[in-house]
């Protein structure tokens, strides 16, 4: 017996409907993947029968989780792709590049430790070369910038002392690349008396599942789930800033331990728009917000768009007065996690982002707003419009009150 | 609290939203998957796998002849919004087009995209396939045709879309291709160049399977029909079809676009114990949560949607565990929840399915019947 050989049923229910594949990303871009129907519950249903299949294909899936909301059956299609993923890796080894990009964390400690060295190194073109020949990740593509100053060493509280307590998972892109994206966050819940504690954490393990480290994933998911838990169970809401990490807390934790408490966790977990919102719906929402004047533009992440919870970012920013965001409808970002980074999937991930740039330039709104890091990367190389995370919006929407009013 | 809650997200459930948005009303739409266009031909019938007409029809979903001007006011509000999201609808409830599909049968239908052109009964046909498709014989095609039209003349050819392939091609793989300018310029060459070696010349229409582009469908039909020098189809068959993908990628697009907030990968579950049907119970992985809304739209799609069970017991009512009689029909409509489309009941349903043009007529009334209510409640108030 394979040693990933995995527990998951939901296959049984596949009626071969092919709306998976149709709602598929990467189906829809190249004719390399194999799709998520046959990659999916087909692969599962032959290896329940027969030996264990590697199919190389499977690099391609993005883990973004689109199959899962298009299957009318409930299969847990990316469930199932997420393990021949890690399959794959056993079965063919993990490139030295595959275990260094999915070690966000790790390469946020040291970027971040050398932030300037790190940031203008990554803008050096024969540096870029040597790092695509060696490495395998594409010269082209651009990184985002690390901070010296990162979240952890400017706020680290563990405790919070007001009624309402909030628990933050940072998230390694926060961390790392956009402490004040962090910031944002937790000035807008001072701005709505709510006090802040930052729990013991390592990286949500996104990245891990994407690059088939099935076990290492799991490891931090194990972590992040007692860490947290201990929270929970003393009244905290745990929100995060990332919709990759909500998502992988809320599903995946779940579906890959299949343990009481991954599921006891992930129904105290909120994306921080959507955690306003309750706070909006409950009348304790501060909505003493400054005037905006600004046509916007948003760009819906998959991992936002997979919980299930409607347009929570779009849902809190139309309160601003002034404010006018649109959502551009725009389909997937092409970036998707470590995938655009790497010297053979670039192509594609250029190829995926055609359709964002060209909403974002027809919509020619004032800027961008997304949630997710690492959908920023992509438009910022894609598009010259800014990209704002709604924290910073409604951060300064708060700031800009006049003191006497 | 949203003004209307949407259960679905198949036809009926997307342009239920639609018009509803339009209203300038604040709108969610819950679904636990896509629904069951992505399979369908992307034609909108009045009765599937049946020549009723329209007034057949009329009789048979129980609509009075008052109700007829309404009728064709849904239908000409459903060809200006596919105008308008750029992907038209044409024909007429009175009189129905002649589609050819795959099989080479022809079946007849309401309103057909503008890559469709009926068939006619003479003239010169080519039917053209691609090697990499093998859901589309041009020959098995011919065959029935020919049976259905004598008096046409019908030649058939296969060309190369000219890509390498991990996966069983589908007509919608096809499509993607062909929205590509040098795959475009390819095909047309072989084309030619086979017209040329057999001599064929003034061919009055060409025949394509369901795969002339998705986001250039308008550039593909255009360019093949001007090179060509001739008319083209798409003759849809075994999903997915091009034609039925273009349609629900739009008006979803539309939707979201709109600021409809959709809620996917959820499930409704019954409403809230203690409250009303005002407030549901949604269910998504490992979470529930609760939603509240004046309005509730069923459009669950009945049997073949999921919104219907069949039970050793009889029908079993999905989404809110209400009783539903032999036909699947509500028993107490609570007076703010409305059944949509096939979540009528059985008696909405023949043959099987409920045709494309109930879903586009009963969202449509049912936008009316919110509306009235909502006056009333001003009345009231
Ligand atoms: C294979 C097939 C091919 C067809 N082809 C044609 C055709 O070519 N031409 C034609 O005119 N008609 C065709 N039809 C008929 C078609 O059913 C109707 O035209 C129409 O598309 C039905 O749409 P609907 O929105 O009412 O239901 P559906 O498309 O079935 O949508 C139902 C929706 O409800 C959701 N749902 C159900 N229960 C719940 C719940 N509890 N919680 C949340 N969501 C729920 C489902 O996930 C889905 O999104 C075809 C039907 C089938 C099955
Ligand atoms: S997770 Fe995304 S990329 Fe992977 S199979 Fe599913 S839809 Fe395709
Ligand atoms: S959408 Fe679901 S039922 Fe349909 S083919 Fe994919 S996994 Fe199977
Ligand atoms: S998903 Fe979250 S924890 Fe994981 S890499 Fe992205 S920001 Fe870091």
């Amino acid at each position: 017996m394979h040693e990933l050989s995995f527990h998951e049923t939901t296959f049984e229910k596949c009626l071969k409907c092919n709306a998976c594949t149709v709602s598929c990303p990467i189906s829809n871009t190249t004719l390399d993947f194999g799709g998520p129907k046959h990659l999916g519950p087909e692969l599962k249903r032959m290896m329940d029968h027969q030996e264990v299949i590697d199919d190389s294909r499977i690099e391609l899936c993005t883990l973004c989780g689109t199959c899962d909301t298009s299957c009318p059956e409930n299969v847990h299609v990316s469930t199932l792709t997420s393990y021949a993923k890690a399959i794959h890796a056993k079965e063919k080894g993990t490139k030295f590049r595959d275990i260094v990009l999915s070690n966000a964390e790790l390469v946020g400690k040291l970027a971040s430790t050398f932030a300037p060295i790190t940031n203008m190194t990554m803008k050096i073109k024969p540096v870029r070369k040597v790092m695509q020949m060696v490495l395998g990740i594409h010269a082209d593509r651009q990184f985002p910038s690390y901070e010296f100053s990162n979240f952890k060493r400017r706020y680290n509280k563990k405790h919070a002392t007001t009624e309402r307590k909030v628990a933050y998972f940072t998230g390694c892109y926060a961390t790392y690349n956009a402490p004040d994206v962090a910031g944002s966050f937790i000035k807008v819940m001072e701005y709505n008396g709510i006090d802040v504690a930052i729990p013991e954490q390592k990286c949500c393990g996104v990245p891990m599942f994407a690059n088939g480290q099935m076990k290492q994933g799991l490891k931090n998911a194990q972590f992040n789930t007692n860490s947290l838990l201990e929270y929970t169970r003393q009244g905290y809401d745990i929100v995060m800033t990332c919709t990759s990490c909500t998502s992988a807390f809320k599903k995946e934790y779940a579906s890959y331990l299949k343990t009481e408490e991954a599921k006891e966790l992930a129904r105290h977990i909120y994306d921080a728009d959507e955690y306003l919102r309750i706070l909006n719906e409950e009348g304790e929402l501060n909505t003493n917000f400054a005037t905006i004047n600004a046509k916007v533009g948003y760009y819906a992440p998959c991992h936002m768009k997979g919980q299930g919870i409607g347009n929570p970012a779009m849902d809190i920013l139309e309160l601003i007065p002034g404010f006018e965001i649109q959502d551009m409808a725009a389909g997937c970002c092409g970036q998707c996690g470590t995938f655009g980074f790497k010297e053979e999937k670039y192509p594609y991930s250029l190829e995926l982002g055609k359709t964002m740039a060209t909403a974002v330039e027809e919509l020619d709104a004032d800027y961008t707003v997304t949630e997710c890091g690492m959908c920023k990367n992509q438009l910022d190389q894609l598009t010259n419009k800014q990209v704002k995370h709604p924290m910073q919006i409604l951060k300064s929407a708060y700031e800009k009150v006049p003191v006497n009013s | 609290m949203y003004d209307v809650i949407v259960v679905g997200q198949g036809l009926t459930g997307l342009l239920s939203a639609i018009v509803a948005k339009k209203q300038n009303k604040k709108v969610a739409l819950v679904a636990k998957g896509t629904g069951k266009m992505l399979q369908s031909t992307g034609l909108m019938d009045l009765v599937p796998g049946s020549n009723k007409d329209f007034s057949q029809w009329m009789e048979l979903y129980g609509l009075s002849n008052r109700e007829k001007i309404t009728v064709k006011d849904a239908i000409n509000e459903f060809k200006r919004l596919t105008e308008k999201i750029g992907y038209q609808y044409v024909g007429d409830v009175d009189k129905l087009a002649n589609i050819v599909t795959s099989s080479g049968h022809l079946k007849s239908t309401a309103l057909y995209p503008k890559t469709i052109t009926p068939i006619p009964e003479k003239g010169r046909v080519v039917i053209v396939g691609f090697t990499e498709i093998v859901d589309f014989q041009p020959e098995f095609l011919k065959g029935n045709l020919q049976k259905e039209r004598p008096n046409l003349q019908i030649k058939t050819m296969s060309v190369s879309l000219g890509k390498d392939s991990q996966r069983t091609l589908t007509q919608l793989d096809a499509a993607r291709v062909l929205d590509e300018k040098e795959s475009r310029e390819q095909i047309l060459k072989q084309i030619k160049e086979k017209m040329k070696a057999e001599s064929t010349e003034g061919v009055d229409l060409f025949i394509f399977p369901a795969a002339l582009g998705v986001q250039q469908w308008e550039e593909v039909h255009t360019q093949f029909s001007s090179e060509l020098k001739a008319k083209v189809t798409e003759a849809p068959g075994l999903p997915p079809n091009a034609t039925a993908i273009r349609l629900h990628e739009r008006l979803r697009k539309e939707a979201i676009k709109l600021g409809v907030r959709f809620y996917a990968d959820t499930e409704v579950n019954g409403f809230s114990e203690k409250g009303t049907i005002n407030e549901i119970t949604i269910k998504m992985s490992n979470r529930s949560a609760k939603l509240q809304s004046y309005h509730l739209l069923i459009c669950t799609g009945g049997i073949l949607g999921g919104g219907l069970e069949q039970t050793a017991k009889g029908l079993k009512e999905t989404t809110l565990h209400l009783s539903v009689n032999k036909e699947g029909s509500y028993v107490d409509l609570p007076d703010h929840v409305y059944p949509v489309g096939a979540s009528l009941g059985t008696n909405v349903i023949h043959y099987g399915i409920t045709g494309g043009v109930y879903s586009i007529v009963s969202s449509y009334l049912t936008n009316f019947q919110m509306e009235q209510s909502d006056m009333r409640g001003l009345q009231r108030a």
